[in-house]
């Protein structure tokens, strides 16, 4: 096309870019999503689970307790729900490619195999980023509706009570429920887990560089999620043996990103503690990247 | 300059765990000229998609080495002008015709008005335009490989790669695509094709190669490996019914022997074609 004869291809953010748009594509058409309503299923009976609408015996209490409920319930379902999307969405994408000879038609074009790979994994790590997000919103309104009822309530029992009213407590419950609803470390607890999941899907695209099964890429992927949960302990436990703290090390702590027992709690989470946390899953995306790509450069297809 | 040359390339695959080596190629020395139609003979397992994927670096020779218009083939850069049909592609089942194209075409650094209009003219050319909007899984064999071809075509290579560009498609499908690669000649491209079918390889190719067991074991042009220079046949047209004697001892009298006399016949595929031009009025969906 043209005329001067050119020397030299570089790395191609705009190709990263299409094979990343084409990745997301393919998750969207060939239904992801559907996990999504399976979320929004549950989060509705669980929200739905205290179905009455007063304080109840428990009184003020009562609602907070059931606000946390709501909380833990919808962190724990993101994060597994999150797990799914970001272990499966990713392991089926190279043996997909190889699968349907598709990646022949990629890698005979000027592309270059690192910006096939990067595209991929920026795909998958886009997929995990809009689910979470559709699902932490889904998590929100289901807070609010359920802290709005609440609210209701205390007005309600202001309006019946009339001139006795006790305006100070009233505004004093307000203020409590306000407060569980608009919970800023809440956005803390789901930053932390954006990053944990696309850690995770960045080493299923690891392990699938060498694989050529899904199944294989499903489980490796599963057993270094859990194994990564219980690093944290096994550390503590094995703190003296060297050659255990070193195959551990191997491991990612995935149990440090989570905070979402602190932020249930109450604890407040230090935005120190966030942004180490984040360098950490940081430094470890990167190398698990290189590894991947280091890996894949040499695979013959 | 040789669109493609290869020194000695050889292939040897690693069978795994003690079970040795399989030659799959074996010092192969191979020159395509611009603008020449090559096909690459040879049965099942002879070699030559081994040879087209270590054209296209997707495996690494264990010996030898290979050029794209002179630019060693592990440089990215030797692929900028190199198109690629794989043997039974697939491609995205969830993306239409046209996304297809569009998709490869921003891989090769196309986009805006220039990358539409170009999607447009390749759907024109393979007659895919009305299939557009449809998704590949609603495909046909046929179209499927038309849509590979144009996906190869996407940024104006000046060679093209097609590994059995007609395998599993019907003889119609196959007459568009021989067609179509005799329009690529005509613009000056180079093709490279494999396949096993000999008759079609007739048609459109200037020279060939035979591929046995990884080695190459014949190579020319079509036209002279075919001509069988101790034999001339003469076709004639509405001769009288007595004459055909007097053509004989003619032929007996100048030194020759009349090695046979038969009516020529059509090829089944011709015969094929004309059949269903009479019943659809030459008209194809």
């Amino acid at each position: 096309m043209s005329g001067a004869r050119q020397e030299w291809v570089g790395f191609s953010l705009r190709r990263v870019w299409a094979i990343a748009v084409n990745t997301l594509t393919e998750s969207v058409r060939q239904k992801v999503y559907l996990v999504l309503i399976l979320f929004a299923l549950v989060l509705i009976a669980s929200a739905s689970f205290f179905s009455q609408f007063g304080f109840g015996d428990a009184g003020e209490q009562g609602a907070l307790e059931q606000l946390k409920f709501v909380k833990d319930f919808c962190l724990g379902a993101i994060s597994v729900f999150g797990m799914l999307i970001a272990i499966v969405g990713t392991a089926q994408l190279i043996p997909n490619e190889l699968e349907q000879r598709t990646i022949y038609t990629i890698l005979s074009k000027p592309v270059r195999r690192c910006e096939f790979l990067f595209g991929k994994y920026l795909g998958s790590a886009l997929l995990v980023l809009v689910s979470l997000l559709v699902m932490s919103v889904m998590f929100g309104a289901a807070l609010k509706f359920k802290g709005d009822n609440y609210l209701r309530v205390v007005r309600e029992t202001v309006e019946r009570a009339g001139e006795n009213a006790n305006l100070e407590e009233a505004a004093r419950q307000t203020e409590r429920i306000r407060a569980a609803v608009l919970d800023a470390d809440l956005v803390k607890a789901l930053l932390l887990a954006y990053v944990k999941l696309a850690l995770l899907a960045a080493i299923t695209l690891l392990v699938s560089t060498f694989s050529t099964s899904m199944v294989f890429n499903v489980a490796v992927a599963l057993l270094i999620f859990f194994s990564g949960h219980l690093v944290g302990a096994a550390k503590e436990r094995w703190a003296e043996s060297g050659a255990a703290r070193f195959l551990l090390a191997l491991v990612p702590d995935l149990s440090v990103f989570n905070v979402a027992d602190d932020v249930i709690l109450g604890d407040a989470i230090p935005w120190g503690y966030v942004a180490k946390v984040m360098l950490y899953g940081a430094v470890y995306l990167a190398a698990v990247l290189a590894a991947a790509q280091f890996i894949f450069a040499e695979r013959e297809l | 300059m040789d669109a493609i040359r290869t020194e000695n390339l050889t292939k040897k695959y690693n069978l795994g765990w003690g079970r040795g080596r399989l030659l799959a190629l074996d010092r192969l020395n191979l020159r395509v000229r611009e603008g020449e139609v090559y096909g690459l003979l040879g049965p099942n397992g002879s070699g030559k998609s081994t040879a087209l994927k270590l054209i296209l670096n997707l495996v690494w020779p264990t010996s030898g080495a290979a050029w794209i218009f002179d630019v060693p083939c592990d440089k990215v850069v030797s692929r900028l002008h190199v198109g690629f049909l794989p043997e039974n592609p697939y491609f995205y089942r969830y993306l239409t015709g046209g996304e297809t194209l569009e998709f490869y075409g921003r891989l090769c650094g196309m986009r805006g008005a220039l990358l539409r209009r170009r999607v447009a003219e390749l759907l024109e050319m393979v007659g895919l335009t009305a299939a557009r909007d449809r998704r590949l899984s609603g495909y046909s064999k046929g179209m499927l490989q038309r849509i590979g071809l144009a996906q190869a075509l996407v940024h104006d290579p000046r060679l093209l790669l097609l590994d059995e560009p007609t395998a599993g498609v019907d003889p119609i499908g196959s007459r568009e695509i021989r067609d179509l690669i005799l329009r690529l000649k005509a613009m000056g491209k180079t093709v490279i094709l494999s396949s096993h079918l000999l008759a079609q390889v007739q048609d459109v190719c200037d020279r060939i190669g035979i591929l046995n067991l990884g080695r190459l074991v014949l190579e020319g042009d079509v036209s002279q490996l075919l001509k069988d220079q101790q034999r001339l046949s003469i076709t004639v047209q509405d001769l009288p019914e007595g004459a055909r004697g007097a053509v004989e001892s003619a032929v007996a009298a100048a030194g020759g022997t009349v090695v046979s006399v038969e009516h020529p016949e059509t090829t089944l595929e011709d015969l094929f074609l004309k059949a269903l031009r009479k019943d659809e009025g030459g008209a194809r969906p």
